[in-house]
């Protein structure tokens, strides 16, 4: 392993943080992601500039400091105000920003949104919230740790969801939609290791956001096998309570299933998923050895000089990362962590700067745009490709208007043919999978 | 006398006193023509007698900054009329202090007396003009139309039938006259028993012509003076009524008081009644418009006329502070943690009132993230508002920029550049902002700095500039690097050569051995700039850079690139960042540590001399202490060394058409133009790119070099020079072309025709310098070089056969896929791009947006490359091991652009596209060197070999 010493990677996984305060009293509910936490002073001077601003009529939205340290504000519904804080250049703005966008869509999905505006009671709201610490803190360590469950999910930075691709997914799919009908919903995913397998058209029809968290949640924790959690779809439906029930299938793959008061888990565990997922497992058994591998098909022929790719549908806002077989001999091997990091950071550079998010404006701000630069706002020209070639590896990314690629590849391949490499890279994925 | 004279100098430290007739000549051979032609006017205009136009100037604290058009633009903007001697010059004073003045002759009484009432007429003018928009206005709708284009006609000179309209009613009419009362002072003094200031300053003759009697009467005109401001402006009407001057309303009574109040030459609006009595009135414009007001930039730097500026801004929030950390808890008063602030409107305002989120921010943010702030955003009425930190000791310096003006990844590059300018200037942060007597400075400073960053095509009138390239504005001039011109070797040896000259400070009158005593100031070096171009550089790096930094926010280069500046004498003590940074403390305490005895380390102080001449602009270090004698006090600019540089300057001026002839090539590496790329140019795009560069080389040829120009002001210097010989009453007109033009017949015997256009300078030298002692330094061309001329000539056939044969293409392949391209040396401080006009050849609807998206990139690559410097040196001194990796180190990185032709109409076909790419490169081997390229798509480039090739040319 290349990767930074553990001391280092120590600091490197507590380095963001996160605080939640009321908005209009400044009371702190929580503050997750470091093991010390800041005093009570800092905590109220970072609460009360911003509330300085806004009697000012002045929104603070980010501050950066040396050695690409940041903190940033903002307020959701006017009732709780998230603080992220990092001293860590490698978390990006867009990165923090996402993180309080990420962090208060868990909390509109575990207590609902009608919960967090109308704030009555201080004290029990902060009991409450304390159901959100396991899904907000995996959210954290997205990016900063090196678990490898969780490696390579970019779900919670790009917004589009994570997915796996499978070469005979036709078979999964009958039965995931026989599955559901007979769970009485329309909604129903197959997660393996943390992607989505498949997923029915109701399920696809879900906000990004949604589809990454709900994904999230679905990641039982180690001894569980089933779950049955109310939710509120932060977009869908952020005050009425939906029921997600997971089931464990085999290690590793989770069906998911959206639904109403109706069907109990009891039912749905004993009767239902044997009887539609039985049939099917050793198919699932092949699919988690693939997926071992590559969330790619292995119909899919990458070069060996890819490190690590990240494929983008515009349209349907879901991705799939994978990393490359990377069997260079030239130059000295990225480890893995360091591949992903790199891809994640390449993402975010790209993403910032050059191609502009495309997301819906959110429903619920939309000055919330305004809190921070599109740099790519003052080109005249639309940029389609770009390219960064540094010590360890070349970069280079394609916007076409349904895809956009991001690739890694060794430093071995010649920077005039970073080109052709990542559009057939690009083809190739796309005419073999119909991604 | 000489002795004498220098001696008075070192005590006076000002006075330019020195008679150069009755030096002895050290040179040999003296020759009428070579002497008339080496002594410079400079010189025997400012002797004995006369002093320099600029020396009232001086400031107390021995600052210069004096500027002033040159009769050719003025021409311009009066657009009419040939030159005559009369054309005023115009400058105008930088600063109300009052100046040192050294008391000689009674001819700067007049100019003192209306010095001490300037200020007061100021502060009424700003008064009044504060009400002057919406009274204007009333006047426009009750009075039917005050149009700004009048009808030129004079009653005494109307030709030609117009189909006139009689105007019953009393119609307003606004002029703008040049007015410039030094002239005064030399023609005859102004009397009022002969109408006064009036006729003596306008060229308007009241009734009757008996004086003015002091009842308040209405000044009806009844007469013009030939050549004078008002006749010329031929706006000026007889039976006109003068109503105000500059929005003050004039009577009999008032108006010799309020046009004492001009002291310098100086633009005056004049507010006139005309056709009262059926006057015939054009219903056509037969003319051009006669006036144009003085460029922007120009007004700015004089400092004047800013309110209309800052108005145009003010609804865009910006800020500068300077902030105390420290608050005195004993007695609280308002806003009393501002130590300065600017500027004072409604946006301003808003973001003064969240200090305090900047203040604690500041305190706490290191206890949070481990680091100093560097910046902050924040939404202020629904326009995001990027802020900059800068802290020095116990205060903090706050910079708010809206980020549609500057992106937040470019900020720290603006705040670096602008503190660094800061501590050039003076010293240190503190000293900026603490000492009270700056505040007006630095009001002007930041004015100029706002109005650069945020519409910095209100600055620059030239047609050519594109407008709104905000981003190639904030790229160009934050790079750590000037601007370079390559010129052709020959030139550029020669050019080299008058500069090393000028530093080798080898002036007869200023070498030690001569008067025995130490010299005022060691020159460390100089470079100059033509046309904003920086063309020969004898500073080190870091040096350049500072002088540089200072110009920019100046913006003196360009300024020198759009206009003709008459006279451009820049003087101020400067804190050069390499030298003063181990010593701040000396360099800024020197009043006290020099007055302790005993063994002081280095106590040299820094000069900074800029003189502009035309389109050059030369900046030189001057070193005091350290070998030469120590500066005490503050010392104004030394004659001296100003005449010297003026000199040098008007030596060059024979270099002027060959520069000239360098900037009208065609661009090497030649260039494409992106709409020839689209057919929707409507233009065979074969045929263009086939064509367009044997134009341009066609175009170049044909040109003549224009003999005229070429040596004509040295020749008119020269004769300006011989006849300064006798006291000319004509001083002030100074460097007008007139009285050299009129007297080239005289010593024009040697007019160059284009071949030997370069040997002026050569064939100055070798005649030798003579009767001017000294003054034209060119000891290593005291002897006729048989073979100077020669290889000269060589060199430029060579050149121009090299030009005719191949234009230097960049590109592989058939057609040339170059559209632009930066090459900054890092090194060397320097950068080549093409040039302005290169540039403005390649106009077309496409270009100019992919200039400007090119720029905007470079911002992005530029800071990939900065970010990856690691690690980075952090510039509180204090380097901690970096936790993280990022991306690591970008050496090269691109981004292709796709562009579609905009308004396509045609439903049917698909918009034809054209890619491009943008590519910058970082070589840290053998030079460190960042490279910025933006060519077409058609071509797969190695952008390493086009750097090659590229740096390759540079020659240096």
């Amino acid at each position: 392993m290349f990767s930074i010493p553990s001391s280092l990677g120590m600091l490197h996984s507590q380095s963001v943080q996160l605080l939640c305060l009321t908005a209009s009293s400044g009371v702190p509910l929580f503050c997750r992601g470091s093991t010390k936490q800041l005093p009570f002073s800092i905590i109220g001077s970072l609460n009360g500039v911003h509330m300085f601003g806004t009697g000012h009529d002045a929104a603070l939205s980010c501050c950066e400091t040396e050695r690409g340290g940041r903190v940033l504000w903002r307020v959701f519904h006017d009732s709780l105000m998230l603080i992220g804080i990092s001293s860590n250049a490698d978390v990006s703005e867009l990165h923090l920003r996402r993180l309080l966008e990420n962090a208060w869509n868990c909390m509109v999905l575990v207590l609902g949104l009608d919960e967090l505006a109308n704030t009555r009671n201080v004290e029990r709201l902060k009991r409450e919230l304390r159901s959100c610490y396991r899904l907000i803190d995996m959210l954290l360590e997205r990016g900063m740790d090196d678990r490898d469950g969780d490696r390579g999910l970019m779900g919670d930075l790009t917004h589009c969801a994570d997915c796996i691709l499978f070469p005979q997914a036709d078979l999964l799919q009958e039965t995931l939609d026989a599955f559901t009908r007979a769970a009485e919903s329309e909604f129903g995913c197959l997660l393996v290791r943390g992607r989505l397998a498949v997923a029915t058209e109701k399920w696809w029809r879900l906000a990004p956001q949604e589809l990454v968290l709900l994904s999230a949640l679905a990641n039982l924790p180690p001894g569980k096998t089933s779950c049955d959690c109310p939710v509120f779809l932060p977009q869908g439906s952020p005050n009425v309570a939906l029921r997600l029930l997971c089931f464990q299938l085999l290690p590793g793959a989770i069906a998911c299933v959206l639904c109403g008061p109706r069907p109990s888990l009891y039912h749905v565990e004993n009767e239902q998923v044997c009887r539609f997922w039985s049939p099917v497992v050793e198919n699932l058994r092949s699919c988690l050895d693939q997926a071992k591998r590559s969330a790619l098909s292995p119909s899919v022929g990458l070069r060996r000089d890819v490190l690590a790719l990240l494929l983008i549908n515009r349209e349907s806002r879901r991705s799939v990362e994978s990393l490359g077989h990377a069997c260079s001999k030239a130059t000295p091997l990225l480890s893995p962590a360091r591949r992903w990091e790199l891809l994640r950071l390449f993402y975010t550079f790209a993403a910032t700067r050059y191609f502009s998010s495309e997301e819906s404006p959110s429903s619920e701000r939309p000055t919330a745009e305004l809190l921070h630069e599109e740099f790519s706002a003052g080109f005249t020209h639309l940029p389609v490709h770009c390219y960064l070639v540094t010590d360890e590896c070349k970069c280079y990314a394609v916007q076409t208007p349904q895809h956009q690629l991001f690739l890694l590849t060794d430093l071995s391949v010649p920077t005039f043919a970073l080109r052709s490499v990542a559009t057939h890279t690009l083809d190739a994925v796309t005419t073999a999978t119909g991604f | 006398m000489a002795y004498r004279e220098i001696g008075a100098r070192f005590e006076k430290n000002s006075a330019c006193i020195l008679n150069e007739k009755d030096e002895e000549n050290d040179v040999a051979e003296v020759s009428d023509g070579s002497d008339a032609e080496s002594s410079s006017s400079s010189y025997s205009e400012y002797s004995d007698e006369l002093e320099p136009e600029w020396l009232d100037d001086v400031q107390k604290n021995g600052e210069l900054f004096y500027l002033e058009l040159s009769e050719g633009e003025e021409e311009a903007v009066l657009s009419h009329i040939t030159a005559t001697q009369s054309a005023a010059t115009n400058h105008v004073r930088f600063s109300e202090k009052e100046a040192e003045i050294i008391t000689d002759k009674g001819s700067k009484k007049h100019a003192d007396s209306s010095r001490k009432s300037q200020p007061k007429f100021k502060k009424l003018a700003k008064i009044l003009g504060r009400n002057r928009h919406p009274s204007q206005r009333s006047r426009a709708d009750g009075k039917n139309g005050r149009t700004s284009q009048q009808p030129a006609s004079i009653l005494k000179n109307q030709s030609g039938q117009r189909t006139g309209l009689v105007v019953q009613q009393p119609y307003l009419k606004d002029v703008c006259v040049y007015i410039n009362p030094k002239r005064l002072g030399s023609i005859s003094p102004p009397t009022s028993e002969k109408g006064g200031l009036l006729e003596a300053l306008l060229g308007v003759v009241l009734r009757g012509g008996d004086g003015l009697s002091c009842n308040g009467e209405r000044l009806v005109i009844h007469g013009l003076v030939p050549h004078s401001p008002a006749s010329k402006c031929a706006q000026i009407l007889i039976g006109d009524v003068l109503v105000a001057v500059d929005d003050v309303d004039v009577t009999s009574e008032n108006i010799e008081r309020v046009l004492s109040c001009i002291s310098g030459p100086t633009q005056v609006h004049l507010t006139l009644e005309t056709g009262i009595a059926g006057t015939v009135m054009d219903s056509e414009v037969p003319r051009p418009r006669p006036t144009a007001p003085v460029s922007q930039l120009v007004r700015l730097l004089w400092g004047e006329d800013t309110t209309e500026l800052q108005m145009s801004v003010a609804h865009i929030p910006h800020i500068i502070m300077y902030l105390s950390l420290k608050l005195d808890s004993e007695s609280p008063q308002e806003e009393q943690e501002i130590l300065y602030q600017y500027p004072v409107s409604e946006a301003a305002a808003q973001l003064k009132g969240v200090r305090g989120i900047f203040l604690t921010l500041c305190d706490m943010l290191e206890n949070v993230t481990g680091g100093q702030i560097v910046s902050s955003s924040l939404l202020l009425r629904k326009q995001l508002v990027h802020v900059g930190y800068w802290k020095e000791g116990e205060n903090l310096l706050v910079i708010g920029l809206p980020s549609d003006r500057v992106p937040l990844l470019h900020l720290q590059t603006v705040i670096n550049g602008l503190v660094r300018t800061l501590r050039v200037m003076y010293g240190s942060l503190h000293s900026a902002f603490c000492e009270v007597e700056n505040a007006p400075r630095l009001d002007h400073f930041f004015c100029l700095f706002f109005q650069r960053l945020i519409q910095p095509s209100r600055l620059s009138d030239s047609p050519g500039s594109s407008p709104s390239n905000i981003s190639g504005t904030l790229f160009l001039d934050d790079l750590p690097a000037m601007r370079w011109l390559t010129l052709p070797p020959d030139i550029k040896v020669e050019v080299d050569t008058v500069l090393s000259d000028f530093e080798s400070s080898d002036f007869g009158d200023m070498s030690e051995d001569f008067y025995g005593m130490r010299r005022l100031y060691v020159i460390l070096g100089s470079c100059l700039f033509y046309k904003g171009y920086l063309i020969a550089n004898h500073l080190p790096k870091e040096d350049l850079l500072d002088v540089c930094l200072y110009c920019q926010h100046y913006c003196l280069l360009c300024l020198g690139a759009e206009q003709r500046v008459g006279q451009l004498v820049v003087w101020r003590e400067v804190f050069l960042q390499r030298r003063s940074q181990p010593e701040s403390r000396t360099s800024t305490s020197t009043s006290t540590s020099t007055s302790q005895p005993g063994y002081c380390e280095s106590h040299s102080r820094f000069f900074l001399l800029v003189v502009g001449l035309r389109h050059y602009m030369q900046c030189v270090l001057l070193e005091a202490g350290g070998c030469a004698s120590l500066a005490l006090g503050s010392p104004g600019p030394d004659c001296i060394y100003v005449d010297q540089v003026k000199a040098t300057l008007l030596q060059l001026e024979s270099l002027e058409s060959a520069i000239e002839e360098r900037l009208s090539a065609p661009p090497t590496p030649s260039l494409s133009c992106a709409d020839w790329f689209l057919p929707s140019g409507g233009r065979d795009r074969q045929d263009m790119i086939g064509s367009s560069p044997i134009l341009n080389r066609l175009t170049a040829a044909i040109k003549p070099p224009s003999p005229g120009t070429i040596g004509r002001s040295l020749f008119r210097e020269a004769g300006s020079g011989l006849k300064g010989r006798k006291p000319s009453p004509q001083r002030s007109v100074s460097d007008s072309g007139s009285e050299g033009r009129s007297e080239q017949g005289d010593f024009g015997l040697r007019m160059p025709s284009a071949g030997t256009r370069r040997d002026s300078l050569g064939s100055g030298g070798s005649d030798g310098s003579g009767g001017s002692g000294g003054l034209f330094k060119i000891p290593k061309l005291k002897q006729p070089n048989p073979f100077y001329l020669g290889s000269l000539k060589k060199s430029l056939t060579e050149r121009e056969a090299e030009e005719m044969q191949n234009t230097l293409k960049l590109t592989a392949g058939l057609e040339n896929t170059l559209f632009h391209y930066i090459l900054m040396e890092t090194v060397q401080g320097i950068f080549i791009t093409p040039t302005h006009r290169e540039q403005s050849q390649l106009s077309g609807s496409i270009h100019p947006q992919l200039i400007r998206n090119f720029h905007h990139c470079c911002l992005s690559i530029r800071h990939a490359f900065q970010q990856s410097l690691l690690p980075r040196q952090d510039r509180r001194g204090t380097d901690r091991p970096h936790t993280s990796r990022g991306l690591g180190p970008v050496k090269e990185h691109g981004i292709l652009f796709q562009c579609k032709p905009e308004n396509w109409t045609d439903q049917k076909k698909p918009a034809p596209t054209m890619t491009y790419w943008v590519i910058g490169r970082m070589v840290l081997e053998p030079v460190p060197q960042e490279f910025y390229v933006c060519f077409h798509d058609s071509i797969s480039e190695v952008p390493v070999e086009m750097a090659f090739r590229l740096s390759f040319g540079l020659a240096m």
